[in-house]
């Protein structure tokens, strides 16, 4: 189980490395490839802001969008992740501390 | 990553680069990592059977779901299922990685050390690219150094799974979901990175609030980022 697992989840990693870079990509490939970054990290941040588990969740009891702003204040602002994780943490540190979940 | 750092974009990434950008990763797995030794203590699994499952496979929503499945008593199939879903995301990633590390970093070490590779190492690594040459020195630091810190956090949750049922709320469950924020923001140089990335969102959000179990797979990130990208050169395209 643990080596087919491990397989599942390493071969999409190593199998494009691996095959596409003896070949040329076509500029258009290329450019739709720059766009997956962004595309990525706008739906993980997404998911992971509001659907921390699992399920959608836009009530005011989910405190993970209330770290999200301050910390996308700071990330704008300072452009430094150092600063956005301590926002982010410290904010979401302090909200369960208050209301105690 | 601040601007002092963009001094010398010519310059190749050093080793010591790629390890000190991995420590915020590390941060961030420290509790998902200690969270998944212990539960996967509390299934019955022993501390080497899960350290070595962080050591073979580094896939944090895959393991959570091996490990949820064979508490449930389900079927080995299964759990190969999900995680062939889970982790078919890292198809698309792993592409795009393939024009900045072409005639910088040797193909097979390239696809070697993309055995790192994760939603957060991904992600970190793309935004040095876009003003750095990737090196085979830097990839290494940053995905082992991550890959190290997975095990690490497996292990010492593992050992301590006899003692502990929660492993609690400081905050640090906000470590991940800050750094893709962070991350977004750096991503985002024009316009269309902007649509593509709001698009992303949207439709990811959507799909999971459809098909539910896309969200749990993370599957519905696949399709997100198709359309986000898609919708990323179109919106450069006509602009």
């Amino acid at each position: 189980m643990i080596i087919a697992v491990s397989a599942a989840s390493l071969l999409p990693r190593i199998l494009p490395v691996a095959l596409l870079s003896r070949h040329q990509l076509p500029a258009p490939v290329k450019r739709w490839l720059s766009f997956v970054a962004p595309a990525v990290l706008g739906a993980l941040t997404a998911v992971s802001v509001f659907a921390p588990d699992g399920r959608l969740d836009f009530s005011p009891g989910n405190l993970y969008t209330w770290a999200f702003l301050p910390a996308l204040l700071v990330a704008i602002k300072t452009r430094s992740l150092f600063y956005t994780l301590l926002t982010g943490i410290g904010v979401l540190a302090i909200l369960n501390r208050f209301l105690g979940i | 990553m601040t601007n002092q750092e963009r001094t010398d974009p010519k310059a190749g990434l050093p080793l010591q680069t790629g390890i000190t950008d991995a420590l915020p990763i590390v941060l961030g797995y420290l509790p998902l990592g200690f969270a998944f030794g212990v539960l996967a203590k509390n299934t019955g699994i022993t501390v080497f059977q899960a350290t070595m499952m962080s050591l073979l496979s580094f896939t944090g929503a895959g393991q959570y779901i091996a490990i949820g499945i064979l508490k449930a008593g389900g079927a080995v199939a299964t759990i190969i299922m999900a995680n062939i879903l889970v982790n078919l995301r890292y198809l698309l990633f792993s592409a795009s990685t393939v024009p900045y590390l072409k005639d910088r970093v040797p193909p097979p070490l390239g696809a070697l050390l993309s055995y790192g590779l994760t939603d957060e190492t991904y992600a970190v690594a793309m935004t040095r690219y876009r003003n750095y040459y990737p090196t085979t020195a830097y990839l290494a630091g940053l995905n082992i150094t991550a890959h190290l810190g997975w095990i690490g956090s497996t292990l010492l949750g593992a050992l301590a799974g006899n003692y502990i049922a929660d492993t609690g709320e400081l905050g640090l469950g906000f470590a991940l979901p800050a750094m893709y924020t962070c991350l977004l923001v750096l991503m985002i140089e024009r316009r269309p990175h902007l649509r593509a990335a709001v698009a992303a969102a949207v439709t990811c959000l959507a799909t999971g609030y459809l098909f539910p179990g896309t969200m749990e797979s993370l599957s519905n990130i696949i399709l997100a980022t198709i359309i986000g990208a898609t919708i990323g050169v179109i919106s450069d395209q006509s602009s």
